[in-house]
């Protein structure tokens, strides 16, 4: 565009005129005159081959302001005027020509350019949706996948919100006869040692021909199971409690690693000595957490893990972050899973254990506990042997 | 930048009339071929019109010498003010030293004249011009017919514009001259130092309006 001369530019004679042209109209108005008539460039220079007429006069050819040329010719001015006049008609409309040409051909220029440019936008455009169009199905499918997921997260945590509703209710309700049941047999116990006293009182004959003795001794027992008893009712309402999460303690920051050497304390107290409980801690970022709640999902998943080895087994917990996330995997050398069973682990009151030594709720406590810290917790039984739950925690 | 040639000692504007089609702009160069008192005014060059309207441009050559012997050209244009002309609208813009904005007063045009000026600004950056330094005038034409917008209301939408508002019936020529005549001055402001008119040419503000065919008031 630069290099291009403008269409609003001057044109010169030779530029509207050619030699052949210049000659051709001199020869006829030679011949309209009757004497020969020349034309000259506008520095008065002869244009074709018409020789300058001698003691001639001249008449400016003005297409504008200024002269582009001059016809010369000796005759009367008057008919001089007239034959300029007749050939700046033709060099006007020659001009008009070139400049509404040029312009056109600038304008035309101009326009392809836009559009070249407007071209090259609705290309992007096109590539852009091209290729929206050929993922849109695979996002699609990756969304509807989300949501499903979602959904049945939804679904759980409904479900177990009910359930923990019921749980709690059931505990609270529970823990009131509890109270007064354990505080009577304990003075129950008591009164039982001061009925033993009447030994002394009692003639023996009396004393056995009534078998008080076995009366005595099994009205401990009774009292002993009966206290046994108790105590498994009130760990199963406390795991109930557990699991509905009613008393909500503070979040802190905590160091995770410190939280499980604590917990490992008191279970190596628990433990039979036949089983090795090792650890592998990496350094890990401060986690902001319900350490308490944290402690008692840790606490679940290890018990079971000792439970599943038996004597030389080895529970091993390591502790892995990569700066977003912190994972705890707590790996043992059992039997590991059945795969029929695997899918029920976390679901509430499923336990493999006999009646009346697991209450079903260590894992969904602890899988609630994980979720509610936004994490994972997931459970793989490796081909060779054992099982492996690994529990991830954002930070 | 007027364009000098040092060969001919001839210094060119070429100034040019834009504004929403059918505000009269080719009008204003016809009344100012009749009205100017330039010293060498040529032929008023109509291009092809479809239906009365201007398809290319409007030419209309004014000039005069000056005592140092220097020949200013002025070169009007007019621009084809239809909005699908904007090629040749552009190109006819190249290379102007100044503008007229000629604007249709009816109150139905307001819009008209709205995108126009818009159109202007945006073309005038295109061909690499600088608006901001650009001498224009604005000229509120047919000021003759009813329904059309009161000098007042002009003046306070346009309170915060840098621009001279002139006020025109191009028909009967009426304020013709006098927006001719701003822009002169617009010119001259704009050019006079960088061109040494003053120091080389020995011209000053007035004549130099006064020569080119405007009229000092």
């Amino acid at each position: 565009m630069t290099d291009m001369v403008g269409f609003d530019r001057d044109f010169s004679l030779g530029e509207l005129l050619s030699t052949r042209d210049a000659d051709e109209l001199c020869r006829t108005l030679t011949a309209l005159l009757g004497t020969p008539v020349a034309m000259l460039d506008e520095r008065c220079n002869a244009f074709g081959s018409a020789a300058h007429v001698v003691g001639g006069c001249r008449t400016p050819l003005v297409l504008e302001l200024e002269p582009v040329g001059f016809l010369e010719a000796d005759c009367p001015q008057d008919s001089l005027s007239g034959a300029a006049r007749t050939v700046r008609w033709g060099l006007l409309s020659r001009a008009r020509l070139r400049m509404v040409s040029d312009l056109h051909l600038e304008a035309v220029r101009a326009d392809y350019a836009k559009l070249q440019q407007q071209n090259e936008a609705l290309k992007a455009s096109e590539a852009k949706y091209r290729e929206l169009a050929a993922t849109l199905d695979a996002k699609v499918k990756e969304q509807i996948k989300i949501i499903d997921e979602r959904q049945l997260q939804l679904y759980q945590a409904e479900r177990l919100a009910s359930i923990g509703q019921l749980a709690a209710g059931v505990a609270h309700e529970i823990n009131n006869p509890l109270g007064f049941i354990s505080s009577n047999l304990s003075a129950a116990e008591r009164y039982l040692q001061s009925l033993e006293d009447l030994r002394s009182v009692v003639p023996s004959t009396d004393w056995q021909a009534r078998d008080l003795d076995f009366l005595f001794k099994d009205f401990v027992e009774l009292l002993k199971d009966s206290r046994v008893g108790i105590d498994r009712i009130a760990r199963i309402v406390k795991d109930l409690k557990g699991f509905s999460s009613v008393d909500q303690p503070e979040e802190q920051v905590v160091d995770l690693n410190a939280q499980l050497e604590t917990l490992l304390t008191v279970l190596v107290g628990q433990k039979p000595p036949s089983i090795t409980l090792s650890t592998d801690f990496a350094p890990l970022p401060p986690l902001l957490c319900l350490p308490g709640h944290l402690n008692q999902a840790f606490l679940n998943i290890l018990q079971n893990a000792l439970l599943a080895v038996g004597d030389g087994g080895i529970v091993t917990v390591h502790t892995r972050t990569d700066g977003t996330s912190i994972s705890v995997e707590v790996t043992d050398t059992g039997p590991g899973i059945p795969d029929e069973i695997r899918a029920r682990i976390f679901d509430p009151f499923f336990t493999t254990r006999g009646v009346g030594s697991g209450t079903g709720l260590g894992l969904t406590v602890a899988r609630d506990i994980i979720l509610a810290h936004s994490g994972t917790v997931t459970v793989i039984c490796p081909p060779h042997g054992g099982t492996r739950v690994t529990v991830n925690l954002p930070v | 930048m007027p364009e000098f040639e040092r060969e001919t000692n001839r210094l060119t504007f070429k100034l040019v009339y834009y504004g929403p089609a059918q505000g009269g702009k080719t009008t204003n160069l016809m009344q100012l071929h009749e009205l100017a008192g330039a010293q060498m005014k040529g032929e008023l060059m109509t291009l092809e019109t479809q239906h009365d309207r201007t398809l290319f441009f409007d030419l209309l050559p004014l000039g005069f010498r000056t005592a140092s012997g220097l020949t200013i050209r002025l070169r009007l244009f007019t621009v084809p003010g239809q909005v699908a002309h904007d090629g040749t609208r552009k190109a006819v813009l190249s290379r102007a030293d100044g503008v007229v904005f000629v604007a249709d007063s009816q109150r139905t045009q307001a819009t008209n004249n709205g995108e126009s000026f818009q159109n202007l600004s945006e073309n005038v950056a295109r061909v690499g011009l600088d608006f901001e330094r650009l001498p224009l005038v604005v000229q509120f034409n047919k000021r003759d017919l009813r329904d059309i917008l009161s000098v007042e209301d002009i003046h306070e939408r346009y309170a915060g514009a840098p621009w001279p508002l002139l006020f025109a019936s191009a028909i009967d020529g009426r304020g013709v001259r006098e927006t001719f005549t701003e822009l002169l001055h617009g010119v001259w402001r704009r050019y006079a130092d960088d061109l040494g008119l003053v120091t080389e040419h020995g011209l000053d503000e007035a004549s130099f309006v006064t020569a080119a065919g405007g009229e000092a008031t």
